[in-house]
């Protein structure tokens, strides 16, 4: 309380309230006894602290509203002050709007992202319910949701839906999109309603008619918002489907490129899997998690025992997230790392303003002056000086108003892919509150030091140094030291998270896929439910490799469910005949990727032990594996001819490895290469197509969307990329945050270099008359730039040995988006503060050659 | 001059002391008119307020054994201005004692 009392009151007063207080303190224990009056004294210091706190905030408002009047003036004067110095002023509203701009559009992108509840009623009960297979979390099976729809005494409510793209065909053109197939119960559960006719419901569960929801956005974007589309057909691979309905307008996560949804048509399942089916619950009001979750665990293990015949990992349970952690994903990290990087720019650009008008307000101290022996109170001349900076926190404001628009749209075009919600990412009212606030809290920041330092200038001081040089105060020189420091110290972590994001880069795109990824296009094709028969596929497929190998420059031509470096098409769990999993362990699991029979040679892949697949192995269980796998599982073993169950049957036929292959990355580019299994296939109803080219491989795609169109016009070809496209297309995401943090750590390491420059040449500027003396006196030229270099590198020295430690503190946070490099690496800890410094010397070495080069003679005549 | 309701109730009992007090007589004093507690720091923020106004003067006193007292004392404006306000009150209150004494 002392502490805040000298705050509050002055020294005299404060003898005098505690040497009262103690006095009323002897009259209350007298009357009441010590306990109570030992309370009492508690409660009166409070007071004291609190009223005079309560006093002072008074004071100050009245005081702000009583000087209303000058404040058009003030201002006026500010703007045509500052237009007087353009320079500082354009270098203080820009980075400071840069900073601001830059902050708030990562400030909405992250409420929209990770804060606001999705835009579904009441979403916040909306739970996605998955198969929870440690490490592993995937989708269930029909065979638990239907056991799930049948007892889910925790949730109100349960739905399902799989997720697909469809070919809506329509006099002879084929549309390619996005289709949910949902159970009846999917609408009620997600509380939406129709803008026009009417949504599923669990009647239509039973009804099993071939009835399809259009999205508002693709009803508008293709029917042009026709009233009139109800009751119409609309051909969905192959088949005729009636709408009888579009869906409200949403935003929402799960709606996003969406055309349709059509009504569940799932046949009974036979056995277990495969686990395709997204599960949606909402939780019981007044339900805790953990007793939910308690019931799932209780529903599965009732269900076990009936499907043990195909499906035996006994550890697999279900589990329940939130469906807007599980929608956001793993982009938060990513998000809050630009948040800090732009955070730190916006504090060094404040810092290094602060460090500017520090320096405006000394060369001005004669004029400040002036005004005070003018009359003109500290208080005047304070609110002068803070209308001075809330003109510059002004224009700031509005750069930053406009960097954050383009910001924003930048982040919801070049993000789209990869940042999920981003849509709903808008430079809203509460976005411009927050650059009002920031803003607001930049120009405290930027005007009170300055301000203060002003105010206390000596102003006899000020008027007989003649304006000449103001007289530095030790204050205010410390101030603009300290602001260098502080501003390298902000830079320094910001740049080893730049440093580390590229280095991470750089290793990820020198990952070796495994397929030769210059020579190779791929695309993708699906039957859309034109060939029902297993034999039609084959034959189709046959077909259409056969007229594929034979286009121009075709070297080979091939088809996969899966596509590198990260569309693996599914993930099997197995067991090894071998070695089988102890009871009560999980089952191994491996990406499950379908080739046809000439893949290896197309892909590039070599063979390492055994044989690739023949015609005979369509009709043998027969697997290849890759050297991953096989050292996985058979380290220093031969792995040809070992045999393995797998999708958790103990009644399959057992599989039989063939041969050992190269090693591909099919589950991304940063994954452990823990194995694959390949199975042949001729009969899938969607492929993609691997064409091996010796040319130029982008060259090839118009070739293959004419074949496909003469193999069969009502088939669509989507997603046609060549291999390096592909790799591409994977290492966006990180790119992303390279340039991200990379363009925020030259924005620091810029404006850091501004303010050491200005501060060193201001202390040279302010100390000529000193070195000329010393320089008369036969002081040496290297002795003074060599000065002059000591000291600036001894301020960025302190900066960045703080910064340093905060990179080593904070970096850890930055694992999850590193690959290839630790967090702590030793290279860039030790390398950007050397660096830093280097920059600090090279920034120091103008205002070190004005020292040395300056003229005695001329400064003491002048003097 | 607008002045509070507890300024007002300070300015009468520095009177009913005597002029020249500091906070201790006068937070036991208010404390015996008013029936209830006082905060010691309420009296000394409406002692300075009052001082602001210009309605009393203050001085330090301080001992060398440590001991220190602001004691302060009543202008001729501040008198001025409780009589004033005594006028002003009775104007205001005169009449009402039937109303008020009746049971409602």
């Amino acid at each position: 309380m002392r502490n805040l009392l000298r705050w509050l009151v002055t020294d005299a007063d404060r003898r005098a309230i505690e040497s009262e207080l103690a006095e009323l303190y002897e009259v209350r224990r007298r009357e009441d006894g010590d306990a109570q009056a030992a309370s009492w004294l508690r409660r009166q210091r409070s007071a004291y602290v609190r009223k005079l706190m309560a006093e002072r905030l008074r004071g100050a408002i009245s005081g702000a509203t009583s000087s209303l009047p000058h404040l058009g003036r003030d201002l006026a004067y500010s703007v045509r002050s500052l237009i007087r110095t353009p320079g500082l002023a354009a270098t203080i509203v820009l980075t400071v709007g840069l900073g601001l701009g830059a902050t708030t559009a990562m400030v909405s992108v992250v409420r929209s992202v990770l804060v606001s509840p999705l835009p579904y009623a009441d979403a916040s009960s909306i739970y996605w319910l998955y198969t929870d297979n440690p490490p592993f979390r995937f989708r269930f099976s029909l065979v638990d949701y239907r056991a799930l729809e049948a007892d889910h005494p925790a949730l109100s409510e349960v739905a399902a839906y799989t997720s697909s793209r469809v070919t809506i065909t329509d006099a002879g053109s084929a549309d390619r999109v996005n289709a949910k197939q949902v159970t009846g119960s999917y609408f009620p559960l997600m509380r939406q309603t129709p803008a026009l006719g009417r949504l599923f419901d669990v009647t239509d569960d039973a009804r099993n008619e071939r009835v399809a929801v259009l999205t508002h956005a693709y009803w508008t974007r293709s029917f042009a918002a026709d009233p009139t589309v109800l009751g119409r057909a609309l051909t969905l691979d192959g088949a005729s489907y009636t709408i009888v309905g579009v869906l409200e307008r949403s935003d929402g996560p799960l709606e996003r490129d969406l055309a349709l949804f059509t009504m569940q048509q799932w046949a009974v399942p036979k056995r277990k899997g495969p686990f395709l089916w997204m599960v949606l619950g909402r939780l019981k009001p007044g339900v805790p998690l953990s007793a939910a979750a308690e019931t799932l665990r209780a529903t599965n293990a009732r269900l076990f025992p009936v499907w043990k015949s195909s499906y035996q990992d006994e550890k697999a349970t279900w589990g329940l997230q939130d469906l807007q952690s599980r929608v956001v994903g793993t982009v938060g990290s990513t998000l809050m790392l630009v948040l800090a990087a732009v955070g730190c720019v916006l504090l060094i650009a404040c810092a290094n303003a602060v460090n500017l008008l520090i320096a405006r307000a000394l060369g001005r101290s004669r004029e400040l002056a002036i005004r005070g022996a003018l009359g003109a109170s500290r208080g005047r001349l304070l609110q002068h000086l803070l209308a001075e900076t809330a003109v510059l926190t002004g224009g700031a404001a509005v750069v930053g108003a406009a960097v954050a628009a383009g910001a924003i749209a930048l982040v919801t075009g070049y993000g789209a892919g990869y940042i999920p919600r981003v849509d709903e990412v808008r430079l809203s009212g509460p976005a411009l509150l927050w650059l009002a606030a920031l803003a607001a809290a930049s120009g405290l920041i930027i005007g009170l030091v300055p301000a203060i330092h002003s105010a206390r200038l000596k102003m006899n001081r000020a008027l007989a140094a003649g304006g000449r040089s103001g007289g530095e105060a030790r204050p205010a020189r410390r101030m603009r030291r300290l602001l260098v420091a502080a501003e390298f110290a902000l830079a320094t972590p910001l740049l080893v998270a730049a440093a580390l994001v590229t280095v991470s880069l750089d290793k990820l795109a020198r990952v070796d896929v495994g397929l030769d990824t210059d020579r190779i296009l791929t695309a993708a094709v699906s039957l859309s439910g034109r060939y029902p028969t297993e034999a039609a596929r084959a034959a189709f497929w046959t077909r259409t490799l056969d007229r594929l190998a034979a286009l121009p420059g075709v070297d080979a031509v091939a088809l996969s469910d899966s596509r590198p470096p990260r569309e693996a098409g599914q993930r099997n769990n197995f067991d090894l005949i071998d070695k089988p999993t102890p009871p009560g362990q999980n089952q191994p699991t491996s990406p499950w990727v379908g080739v046809s029979l000439g893949f290896f040679k197309a892909a590039g892949l070599s063979l390492q032990r055994g044989s690739l697949f023949d015609q005979s192995s369509l009709q043998q269980d027969v697997v290849l594996v890759d050297r991953a796998w096989a050292n996985r599982f058979f380290p220093g073993e031969d792995v040809v001819g070992r045999r393995l169950r797998n999708g958790g049957c103990t009644t399959c036929d057992p599989t039989t490895v063939i041969g050992v292959v190269d090693n591909v990355k099919w589950v991304g580019l940063d994954a452990t290469e823990d194995g694959t299994v390949y199975f042949p296939f001729v009969d899938m109803p969607n492929a993609y197509l691997v064409l091996r080219t010796g040319g130029d491989p982008a060259g090839l795609a118009n070739g293959v969307r004419q074949a496909m169109k003469e193999l069969d016009p009502e088939l669509a070809v989507s997603n046609i990329a060549t291999g390096s496209e592909l790799v591409d297309g994977a290492l966006a995401t990180p790119r992303y945050l390279s340039v991200v943090v990379g363009m925020f750590g030259i924005a620091a390491l810029i404006l850091s270099i501004v303010g050491i420059h200005g501060v060193m040449a201001h202390f040279v500027q302010q100390h000529t008359r000193d070195l000329g003396i010393r320089l008369a006196l036969g002081g040496d030229p290297g002795a003074m730039r060599r000065m002059v270099i000591l000291q600036g590198v001894a301020l960025v020295g302190v900066g960045v040995a703080v910064g340093t430690t905060a990179a080593l503190l904070s970096m850890q946070l930055m694992s999850s988006v590193l690959f290839g490099v630790s967090a702590n690496d030793p290279r860039i800890l030790a390398g950007i503060p050397v660096a830093l410094l280097l920059v600090a010397v090279a920034a120091c070495a103008l205002p070190a050659r004005r020292a040395a080069r300056l003229d005695p003679a001329t400064i003491l005549r002048e003097s | 001059m607008a002045l509070q309701h507890f300024e007002l109730h300070v300015l009468v009992a520095m009177l009913r002391l005597g002029g020249d007090t500091y906070s201790v007589p006068l937070v036991l004093a208010l404390e015996k008119r008013l029936g209830k507690p006082v905060a010691q720091a309420a009296v000394f923020i409406a002692l300075s307020r009052l001082e602001k106004k210009g309605l009393v003067t203050s001085r330090l006193d301080e001992t060398p054994g440590g001991r220190a007292r602001r004691y302060f004392k009543p202008t001729r404006q501040g008198v001025t201005l409780v009589r004033e306000m005594r006028g002003e009150h009775a104007r205001l209150w005169r009449g009402l004692g039937s109303v008020l004494r009746a049971p409602r």
